[in-house]
């Protein structure tokens, strides 16, 4: 069996998925010895930018034309495309502004100079082309794209865990920030699969990797305010991450 | 007239790319684009709480997430008056150097290396020198293990909040990563081998102006002043005036884009802080950078690789020397300090991998942003690369495209280029 072709593609983001996949130091050679990286030019400066795909990994929110022409483009191109972090598949940190006067925040930041940018409101990849697969997080985690990789050569398709955070955090047996001190811990309604890094560590949950599919938004809020917070505060602080994401399913 | 265009810089985290024009043997315009989109994560913070701050700015860039993230709890601490304790202050610059090494391994090994060697990538070079990719790899995992033991997370670290730390590491973790770090000891030996056996890369010859922390002890993420230096003169910036390194706000309707210390471009990064703190380099570090013909005044921006690496033999030390103060001193669990929210401006300045970086924030009374500034390595660099760029193609006898072109991608990843972090930088398409 030949090799499947794959593409790693960056769109407007930190780069943080891509170096995930370099950050699978044990691994790196297997996986490049299993797969035909063809276009990955955060790592490489011979890439073949027009052939056709088996996987297309991309990593990024579109928040420019080029950023969306390139993604049309990408996925002309792929058979499978994989939608990598919490960006791509919510639009991430910088789609909070999506309500917000935008014209206004280019000046505010660059100057006159910034209403000539190329720059549009932050958008998930699946508003501006199909996408076949999520694999959340910010960033992603290390375990679920080596399963995402080895599913994927196996004509598979990776199942990710379909609970919350909290559920992850109970296995652990923590004490839990949110009844116990009132504080603003967004596990009940995050995707899991982080392994509670945040509470387990005292660290409330911030929500990093979107909502949970079966998400009870509205319950959460109606807990929170009965300890006390601010009905805006939980709002904003809900809608960090995947602001879109949680307004579908509060 | 022609023009070299390098489209998409490959091998650097970010979109950008060079544009050189040629009249004859006179270079015209020379210019570094970034086509990265905006995020305005400026104005996105505004109104959030004080500990929500650090954790969404991190998201300006992953390779310097850990910069990020202490930078922005220092600048808040800073405006609150909060005193974190002196194990808080440890284990952060340990953070530090985990985030350094893991990003200096990165950029030598994967990045910078396949240029040397005439490959495209990394993993091509490991079908031919596999120890030499996996003595980089190796490295490289042992920054991101000191990251995850202590920021609980390789990128985007969980774990520091305002006030210190959600949790501490456990005894056995700091063993662990002792036992790696003395490990590293030797592999970052052998890093500073490799690149001394490297081919020189001798092509740009620049009285560069160096800007840099001057530390007191050896650390990143301790100390209020920065010191330009060039022609061998000193001056001292303190954090609270550094807008005068960072002119680009101050001139909001001209084309004032990139950062100018006199009205001069300078850089950041590890070859500004051996120049800025040359007692770096006695000690330990005299033999490898020895070994490394790496010398003051440097007039080679390529030599900042070997500046990395040498960094690199340092940081490694350095850490293993936190570790057994951390262990000796009997770490404990202790809660962060406590934070009171007050109207009030606070700046930090640390030295992220790719040099200074800045957060400014000015509070109200209730610990909500009013407004955030965030100065990058990245955005501070992008006038002298474009000199060193400039310089480069002056100084090439060849007028052959496709030497130019190297010489120029060797010149801009010589600088480390973080481009999703150059948050300021003025796009020009």
């Amino acid at each position: 069996m030949s090799k499947p072709r794959v593409g790693i593609f960056g769109l407007t983001g930190c780069a943080g998925d891509q170096l995930v996949i370099l950050n699978c130091e044990d691994r790196l050679l297997d996986i490049v010895a299993l797969i035909d990286v063809r276009d990955f030019l955060m790592a490489s400066s011979e890439n073949d930018a027009a052939c056709p795909l088996d996987v297309a990994l991309v990593e990024g929110a579109v928040a420019s034309r080029r950023d969306a022409e390139r993604l049309r483009a990408i996925r002309n191109r792929a058979k499978t495309l994989v939608a990598l972090g919490t960006c791509a598949v919510w639009g991430g940190v910088a789609a909070m502004d999506r309500g917000a006067d935008r014209r206004k925040l280019l000046e505010e930041v660059y100057g006159e100079a910034g209403l000539r940018y190329d720059a549009a409101p932050t958008q998930a990849l699946h508003e501006v082309v199909k996408v076949d697969l999520n694999i959340t997080g910010c960033p992603i985690e290390k375990d679920q794209f080596l399963a995402a990789i080895a599913h994927l050569l196996a004509g598979n398709t990776p199942i990710y865990p379909a609970y919350p955070v909290c559920t992850e955090c109970r296995m652990l047996e923590n004490n839990c920030l949110l009844i116990e001190r009132g504080e603003l811990c967004c596990g009940p309604i995050t995707a899991a699969g982080c392994n509670a890094r945040c509470p387990n560590l005292r660290i409330p949950c911030v929500g990093c990797r979107g909502p949970v599919a079966d998400a009870n938004a509205s319950s959460l809020l109606a807990t929170l305010e009965e300890k006390g917070l601010d009905r805006q505060r939980i709002a904003a602080r809900l809608a960090t991450f995947a602001p879109e994401g949680v307004a579908q399913r509060s | 007239m022609k023009t070299v265009v390098i489209e998409h810089l490959a091998r650097v985290e970010g979109h950008g790319g060079i544009t050189v024009e040629l009249e004859g043997d006179t270079v015209g315009s020379v210019r570094f684009d970034v086509f990265e989109g905006a995020r305005l994560l400026e104005p996105l913070v505004r109104g959030k709480r004080y500990d929500e701050v650090a954790a969404i700015l991190s998201r300006i860039c992953s390779i310097c997430s850990v910069a990020h993230s202490l930078t922005s709890l220092k600048a808040t601490e800073n405006a609150f008056e909060v005193r974190v304790s002196p194990q808080t202050e440890l284990l952060r610059e340990l953070l530090y150097r985990g985030e350094s090494i893991e990003s200096h391994a990165l950029h030598l090994f994967l990045l910078a290396l396949p240029d040397y060697l005439d490959y495209p990538s990394a993993t091509a070079l490991a079908a031919d020198r596999p120890a030499a990719v996996l003595l980089g790899l190796r490295l490289k995992k042992l920054g991101n293990s000191i990251q995850e033991a202590i920021g609980g997370r390789a990128i985007h670290p969980v774990n520091a909040v305002p006030g210190g730390f959600g949790r501490a590491p456990a005894v056995e973790q700091l063993i662990e990563l002792r036992n790696g770090l003395i490990e590293g000891v030797a592999d970052a030996k052998a890093a500073i081998d490799l690149m001394a056996s490297l081919p020189a890369a001798d092509f740009c010859h620049s009285d560069t102006i160096y800007a840099a922390l001057r530390a007191n002890v050896d650390s990143y993420y301790a100390g209020d002043e920065v010191a330009v230096v060039s022609d061998g003169g000193q001056t001292i910036v303190p954090a609270a005036d550094y807008r005068t390194l960072t002119n680009e706000r101050s001139v909001p309707h001209s084309h004032a884009r990139h950062s100018r210390f006199q009205g001069k471009p300078f850089m950041v990064g590890s070859l500004a802080r051996l120049s800025v703190n040359p007692g770096r380099l006695s000690g330990s570090l005299a033999a490898p950078a020895a070994r490394l013909d790496f010398r003051l005044p440097a007039g080679n921006p390529m030599d900042n690789n070997k500046a990395q690496a040498l960094e690199l033999a340092g940081d490694v030390e350095r850490a293993l020397e936190i570790i057994e103060q951390l262990l000796r001193a009997r770490i404990r669990d202790e809660p962060p300090a406590p934070v009171h929210p007050r109207a009030a401006t606070g700046t930090a300045i640390t030295e992220a991998p790719r040099g200074l970086l800045i957060h400014s924030y000015t509070y109200d009374g209730e610990g909500r942003i009013l407004s955030a500034d965030v100065i990058t390595p990245t955005a501070l660099n992008a006038a002298s690369l474009e000199a060193h760029l400039r310089q480069t193609v002056e100084q090439c006898a060849e007028r052959d495209d496709a030497v130019i072109a190297k010489r120029l991608q060797m010149i801009a990843r010589a600088y480390d280029p973080c481009i999703s972090c150059s948050v300021h930088l003025v796009r020009r398409r």
